[in-house]
């Protein structure tokens, strides 16, 4: 696995996400997710993968360097996930960081790239149920693992500010 | 033997108020080694660590117990309470480095040292000169100017007999208010029983309670309860086997431990707020933790000065504490050349007010010598 693969699709996964680099690495399963998504997938898809979205940050760049979040949202969209064959791999590598589970492609994505993996609904490792980006959008524990501890469901749930509606933290509403 | 250097209560709070720093001193170094070990790995490791911070945590407890049973005032905002990692401990006329490691070798010896304080010999003196201004003990006596104990035990010993000669002539010793005592029905399935405190008697046994649970008992390495001491528990770590009861402390015979030292985060040793790229995601979540952790303390005194139904609420803050670490420990810190992030459980100073956002990082970096 090479580094600047592995830092590019953590670059990706922050874009898909909308979570932050130290959350994603904070759940300690990012080099499984990759590996996960190149098992399924294979390496041609993953290069191509990353390939688009660093055309699309490259087209939503601006002279000061930085992505424009509204074009960088469109170049998105536009490289990515209309894309036959990349847009559900994308989609998948969302619900992967969110839910933990690589969930299976359609026989007609599988049928077009091969990849017969990729059609198989599997987890990554015991610990990415409990790693699910998903509780901590909506500031819950996965049930059945990381207790909260007894009368921590008195408090209100603690979501970052910038997650919270009318604050959309691109800018893209 | 020396003069007594408690003369009377308001000696015996200060030293009250360095046995709950000292108690609670010990928890980063375990809860940085626990939380280094990779999730599913070493589980004989990471249980054994976990039963010793979880029974620190009573000690802390039953320290803050004694504390107000003499009508002092806990508080773990107070300044210095949290020592600058490393800390001293004195190994007799030496001291020894106590850092924030990850799961080592050389974290287990620091672990081990820290449990077995050693008696002075009988015809050594009990308190030692500070050698060394630098390296402040975390046992410096706080009445006797630049005088520090000789081990944790000399410590704890000093402190029984000054409880026992100021309430041989002070009847109202024991005058604090009953209801901050915390007892069994707030303190549970914590290594042992809260012991609540109301007199001499129980003084002395909460006192004792804490000085035996970590030391090796004179007459084996479990004691009459059959529990294993603080200091054999980690000693497994180092020979690789448990004890059966009636082993030699060298030669244990029970099962082997499966040790996997390489499934470890390798986290940066007493990490500071100073060694993360300023401006970086990361720093900001290591100033997080921070201000999380000293909110927690505050939770804490609150809990140990009147409210101790508190300490239900602790439980939840201590879940919402360990997910912290551990987002910390699994991300690399940046330019250090592939070691990774840790909880630097740098404070500031003096109180907290409900008004003023704390400024975590660069108020502790004041007291940094």
């Amino acid at each position: 696995m090479t580094a600047p693969a592995f830092e590019e699709f953590l670059s990706l996964s922050v874009d898909l996400t909308a979570f932050e680099e130290t959350d994603l690495l904070g759940t300690g399963l990012a080099h499984q997710y990759l590996a996960k998504v190149r098992d399924a997938c294979g390496e041609e898809v993953v290069t191509a993968l990353l390939d688009a979205y660093r055309a699309a940050r490259a087209e939503a760049t601006g002279d000061d360097g930085r992505p424009d979040p509204r074009r960088l949202d469109r170049a998105l969209r536009h490289r990515v996930f209309s894309d036959e064959r990349l847009g559900p791999v994308a989609r998948n590598v969302i619900k992967l960081w969110y839910a933990g589970t690589w969930y299976g492609l359609p026989p007609e994505w599988t049928d077009c790239y091969g990849a017969r993996p990729a059609a198989e609904t599997s987890t990554v490792t015991a610990a990415s149920y409990q790693e699910g980006l998903l509780w901590r959008a909506i500031a819950a524990n996965p049930p059945g693992a990381k207790a909260p501890g007894y009368g921590s469901w008195a408090q209100p749930p603690r979501i970052d500010p910038r997650y919270r509606k009318g604050q959309g933290h691109d800018g893209t509403g | 033997m020396t003069a007594s250097t408690i003369r009377d209560r308001h000696d015996l709070i200060a030293y009250l108020h360095t046995a709950m720093a000292l108690e609670h001193a010990t928890i980063p170094p375990y809860l940085t080694a626990y939380y280094s070990i990779r999730s599913t790995t070493n589980s004989d490791a990471a249980h054994i660590i976990r039963v010793v911070a979880v029974e620190e945590m009573l000690h802390l407890t039953l320290a803050a117990n004694v504390l107000n049973a003499i009508g002092g005032e806990p508080d773990l905002t107070r300044r210095g309470f949290v020592p600058t990692y490393p800390a001293y401990l004195p190994d007799g006329e030496d001291d020894f480095t106590v850092d924030l490691r990850p799961f080592s070798p050389d974290a287990v010896d620091t672990f081990c040292k820290i449990e077995r304080p050693g008696e002075a010999p009988r015809d050594r003196a009990r308190l030692v000169p500070e050698h060394d201004l630098a390296r402040p003990s975390l046992v410096t006596s706080p009445t006797a100017d630049g005088m520090r104990f000789y081990s944790i035990g000399e410590f704890y010993a000093e402190i029984i007999e000054g409880l026992e000669e100021v309430a041989s002539h002070d009847p109202g010793l024991f005058r604090g208010d009953p209801s901050r005592q915390v007892g069994p029905e707030y303190f549970f399935s914590g290594g042992g029983t809260a012991i609540p405190v109301f007199d001499l008697d129980s003084a002395r046994r909460a006192l004792e309670f804490i000085a035996d649970q970590g030391e090796g008992f004179d007459a084996g390495i479990h004691d009459e309860a059959g529990e294993l001491a603080h200091y054999y528990r980690f000693r497994q770590l180092q020979l690789g086997r448990y004890y059966e009861v009636g082993d030699h402390p060298d030669r244990p015979s029970g099962p082997h431990l499966a040790i996997d030292w390489h499934e470890v985060y390798p986290v940066k040793v007493s990490a500071r707020l100073a060694d993360y790229p300023p401006d970086s995601q990361i720093a900001e979540v290591a100033r997080a933790f921070n201000v999380e952790y000293w909110s927690f303390l505050g939770l804490l005194t609150e809990a140990f000065t009147g409210q101790p139904n508190l300490l239900q609420d602790a439980i939840w803050h201590m879940f919402r504490l360990r997910d912290g670490i551990n987002r910390l420990v699994r991300n690399p810190l940046p330019g250090s050349g592939g070691l990774h992030a840790a909880p630097t459980f740098e404070m500031p100073i003096g109180r907290s007010t409900p008004d003023g956002p704390l400024v975590v990082g660069e108020a502790a970096a004041v007291v940094t010598p």
